[in-house]
């Protein structure tokens, strides 16, 4: 009810004052978004009639982030608050369900085909919540970031349906571009390890089978256990190169990398990779194409496949 | 596989985090033996949740002046200063001013936690560094632990072995007797936070393998344990020692077989396994040494009071004792006594009659202090002695049938 | 203790600490917070003596022994030792503690804690031979303890652990002994064991100072006594000072009539 009220008031003043601006904070629709792919997404469909605040920056662990009062401040003062959900912002799941009622929150996975999601290791009933691995997935975020702004901010409706496209285009060609690498690598080195379990979409849509040494959330356990587990399989599969990633500690990687090296068997670091958040801020690799980008490139250019060294775009920096 | 672990065999990573809690189950035990003798269990607690601010101020500072912000030398001397500086407030609160010792141990523990929880939120939205991993010195993380980490381990247990080693004499005189230890010259407050230094050395090289929450258990529960099986200070510290190390050994090996256990939590609920049955087993002062002693005991009395009555042609009580005393081949149902009874009874009554003497004689007083109302006075006398005795008493009595 | 006004003030000569005294004591007060235990008080021990400290309960007899060994800090004054200060001369002062103040269940045995009498000697990392232990069993022998050497401490009656704080001072072959009330709870054996001990002590030389607690027993265990009742009352032979006037003033009246009667007191 209270949601139609507000359209109507809104619909009424835009009539009311045709060709003026709606009254929003200076003028532009404030968003604040949880995580820095969706904070990129939602800058890239808004432009300029958008004023996008993100709550984690690079490097921040979505699965164990808490909200300070400062972020609490923001997002009851936001006209749009986006979050992921499917459970990544763990512990914030009881602060956003309360939010609801205030009718100005949306979970920008809530449109996704279940089908399309896997299945969470550990509960029966919940997903693996990290689907920008998969541009293709990514688009039907980007379709309900678009709806969402529409919603609050009608009068930019063509505005932000433009960008959208864009923007789509762009998460096509991320697409294209990771088949194209990643079928370059060998099929015996397809395999993807890394400090948790975030890849899996990414291994689901490009043929990498995939292992974390915790599970789908950084809050898992990493058992004494797996790790001796892993540095068999390791071997076993004869692994070259294994990954860390920026927003998790890297010890549990480097504790394999020297058990293995006990038993004579050379793993490097093939790189640095962003799972749950991007790159440096103002940098290529701080915006989600770049974050995907850097991944693929580097991902392939370690495991034994060819791609060019600054990525689909040529702008990812130089040693990434 | 719970076997291959034990032993070793479960690869590069087990091998590295068992042996790597094994010497510090060792250290903590023999530490925290003096922490326990000084009566100062507690204050560990305090060190440890003092360290969590200093943590998270080194990470910080290490970020800010460029470097990687997680090189653990840079965070455990961050956590031993902060655990100091906590320290000093306790030694300072309960001298300065009129609070009693557990209360300023509870408030220096809240403050310095609380901070160092509020820091490590700051931390968690801090972009510049990989800030992931602080959370893990609370519980203990031995899944990343590398070879530096147990190097680290290996030689703070070793450096503070070799401390309890040169201190233990002044250290264990101040447990026991601190005006005595004052008087030879020892000076107490000094030597009191030499004790807590080597808690806080214990603390630090602990706080990868179980973190900062669970330390306390690593400290404390060994030496309660040891306690149950000697009375001598010395074999206190190596018991304490041992079972620290054993319980280290065995948790470490279990976390490494079983999925996704914690090792800290794991070694600390083997701790008070052994401690469990130390309680209920130990042979002199374990809960089933104590019944088994005192229904002995029991037992003993009744048959010799059943004894001493028939000898003097007294009326036995308790229809307990008669039983006894017909088990034993002294007495039939009705009371009556045998043979045997009868020599026994008269046997009895003259130990007594020898015992009354010597109690009441100085020259005989550290065999008078073994005078329980039970034992034959042969366990405590020479022939000799007896024969004395015996002189000054009289000959022996028959009993009346 | 006579408060006359001197008739020429400033005029006394400079305060000398005689060097061959066992013990001197200049000026000591002490307080607890803000109420003095023990003010101004000086004390001149003489060698080879036994001396008796004696005083009403709370009078300080106890604090003054601990400020002098250095265990409670003093506001104001100093002791010396052989005419030394107590940092370079304490190895040869003994202390003997009041047993209440040692926790019994602590595991050591009866020759471990006279053992700790050695520690000097023994310093912090020499192994304890079969000399030391030797040497720790001839203490318990002198205190009537040889069969105890085993057992642990909270096994003895408390003359027992009473005489086994004495074997340890023993062992360290002090030149002074200070005692604090070391008959007090003590069975009649136990009396006649310590101060048979403390009677050698002197006939070797040594010197004996005792806080002591029982009024009808100084004359024939003391040669000396030392009156306190925060402040110095009295000093000196038993017969100089051990007399009724003294022990009222000490007392103050805590005494119940006829009590000072009963003990046999020099004249005047």
């Amino acid at each position: 009810m209270r949601f139609s009220r507000r359209g109507f008031i809104v619909a009424a003043a835009a009539a009311g004052l045709s060709g003026a601006t709606p009254a929003f904070a200076g003028g532009k629709l404030q968003v604040v978004a949880t995580t820095g792919m969706i904070a990129d997404t939602a800058r890239r469909i808004g432009g300029d009639a958008v004023e996008v605040k993100g709550l984690m920056g690079a490097g921040v662990d979505p699965h164990a982030y808490r909200q300070t009062r400062t972020d609490i401040v923001a997002m009851t003062k936001a006209d749009l608050v986006l979050w992921h959900g499917l459970y990544l912002e763990a512990q914030m799941e009881d602060f956003f369900h309360k939010l609801e009622k205030r009718g100005t929150v949306v979970a920008v996975t809530d449109k996704l085909p279940r089908d399309l999601l896997r299945g969470h290791d550990d509960y029966a009933d919940k997903f693996d919540p990290h689907v920008w691995m998969d541009p293709r997935l990514w688009v039907f975020v980007t379709e309900r970031v678009r709806d969402a702004l529409i919603e609050k901010m009608p009068a930019a409706e063509a505005q932000f349906v433009a960008n959208a496209k864009a923007f789509l285009a762009e998460l096509s060609d991320l697409s294209d571009y990771a088949k194209k690498s990643l079928t370059t690598v060998p099929e015996e080195a397809r395999i993807l390890l890394t400090a948790h379990d975030a890849f899996g979409y990414f291994g689901a849509a490009y043929g990498f089978s995939v292992l974390g040494v915790q599970g789908i959330s950084t809050e898992s356990e990493a058992g004494l256990n797996r790790i001796s587990t892993l540095v068999d399989t390791l071997i076993e599969r004869d692994i070259k190169a294994v990954f860390v990633e920026s927003s998790v500690s890297d010890r549990t990687v480097r504790a394999l990398v020297e058990g293995a090296a006990a038993k004579g068997h050379e793993v490097a670091i093939g790189g640095e990779l962003f799972s749950d958040a991007m790159g440096p801020d103002g940098t290529y690799e701080g915006t989600y194409v770049g974050m995907i980008d850097h991944n693929i490139t580097v991902i392939s250019d370690a495991l034994g496949g060819e791609v060019p060294e600054r990525g689909m775009n040529d702008r990812l920096s130089a040693g990434s | 596989m719970f076997w291959n672990a034990l032993t070793l065999q479960l690869g590069y990573n087990a091998t590295l985090v068992t042996i790597g809690a094994t010497l510090l189950g060792i250290a903590a035990g023999v530490t925290g033996t003096f922490l326990y003798l000084r009566k100062r269990a507690l204050v560990s607690d305090a060190i440890s949740h003092a360290t969590l601010p200093g943590v998270g101020i080194a990470f910080m500072l290490m970020v800010l002046l460029g470097g990687d912000g997680r090189a653990l030398p840079g965070l455990l001397l961050g956590a031993a200063v902060s655990s100091w500086i906590g320290l000093l407030c306790v030694s300072w609160l309960t001298r300065l001013t009129r609070l009693s010792e557990d209360a300023a141990i509870g408030a220096v523990l809240s403050v310095f936690f609380g901070f160092g929880i509020v820091l490590l939120t700051v931390i968690q939205a801090m972009g510049a560094g990989r800030a992931a991993g602080l959370e893990s010195f609370l519980l203990g993380a031995t899944a990343g632990m590398l070879f530096n980490d147990a190097l680290v381990i290996a030689v703070g247990g070793a450096l503070t072995l070799v401390a309890v080693l040169i201190l233990r004499r002044p250290m264990t005189l101040l447990a026991f007797d601190p005006e005595y230890a004052a008087a030879r010259g020892i000076n107490v407050g000094r030597m009191d936070l030499a004790i807590m230094a080597l808690a806080l050395a214990v603390t630090v090289i602990g706080l990868k393998i179980v973190g900062l929450i669970l330390i306390v258990a690593m400290l404390i529960i060994p030496p309660v344990t040891a306690r149950f099986w000697t009375e001598r200070t010395d074999h206190m510290v190596l018991i304490s020692g041992l079972c620290g190390g054993l319980a280290a050994w065995i948790g470490a090996a279990l976390s490494a077989v079983a999925p996704a256990m914690p090792t800290g939590p794991i070694i600390v609920l083997v701790s008070f396994g052994l401690f469990v049955t130390s309680l209920l087993l130990a042979p002199n002062r374990g809960v089933l040494a104590v019944y088994l002693r005192h229904m002995r005991f029991q037992r003993r009395v009744h048959l010799r009071q059943g004894l001493l009555a028939l000898a003097q042609g007294q009326p036995i009580y308790e229809a307990y004792t008669v039983r006894l005393l017909k088990c034993a081949g002294l007495a039939h149902a009705d009371g009556v006594p045998t043979e045997a009874g009868r020599a026994r009874a008269a046997k009895a009554l003259r130990d007594e009659k020898r015992w009354e003497l010597v109690r009441a004689d100085q020259a005989f007083e550290s065999a008078a202090a073994l005078y329980d109302g039970l034992r034959d006075i042969e366990t405590v006398l020479t022939g000799d002695q007896i024969a004395e005795i015996d002189q000054r008493i009289g000959g022996p009595q028959g009993v009346a049938s | 203790m006579s408060l006359e006004l001197a008739a020429n003030m400033g005029a006394a000569p400079k305060a000398e600490i005689p060097s061959d005294s066992p013990l001197a004591i200049r000026g000591m007060t002490v307080s607890y917070g803000q109420k003095p235990v023990v003010f101004s008080v000086d004390m001149t021990v003489a060698e080879g003596s036994m001396t008796a400290i004696i005083g009403p309960n709370g009078a300080g007899k106890s604090t003054l022994l601990k400020a002098a060994l250095g265990i409670v800090q003093p506001l104001a004054g100093q002791a010396l030792v052989y005419g030394k200060p107590l940092k370079s001369a304490r190895h040869r002062i003994a202390y003997v503690p009041q047993r209440a103040s040692v926790d019994w269940d602590f595991p050591t045995r009866v020759i471990d804690v006279v053992l700790m009498g050695l520690y000097r000697e023994l310093g912090l990392l020499r192994r304890i031979r079969p000399h030391h232990i030797e040497k720790a069993r001839a203490c318990l022998e002198r205190v009537g303890m040889t069969d105890f050497a085993d057992r642990q401490i909270g096994q003895l009656s408390g003359g027992q652990q009473q005489r086994v704080f004495l074997a340890r001072a023993l062992a360290q072959e002090a030149d002074l002994y200070l005692l604090d009330e070391p008959f007090a709870g003590v069975d009649a054996a136990t009396e006649k064991a310590i101060i048979d001990v403390l009677k050698s002590l002197r006939s070797e030389g040594k010197t004996v100072v005792a806080v002591h607690h029982d009024l009808t027993s100084v004359r024939s265990y003391f040669d000396r006594v030392f009156l306190i009742n925060t402040r110095k009352m009295a000093e000196g032979t038993v017969d100089e000072a051990f007399t009724s006037e003294n022990l009222n003033q000490t007392y103050g009246g805590r005494l119940a009539t006829g009590q000072i009667d009963q003990l046999e007191l020099a004249a005047g």
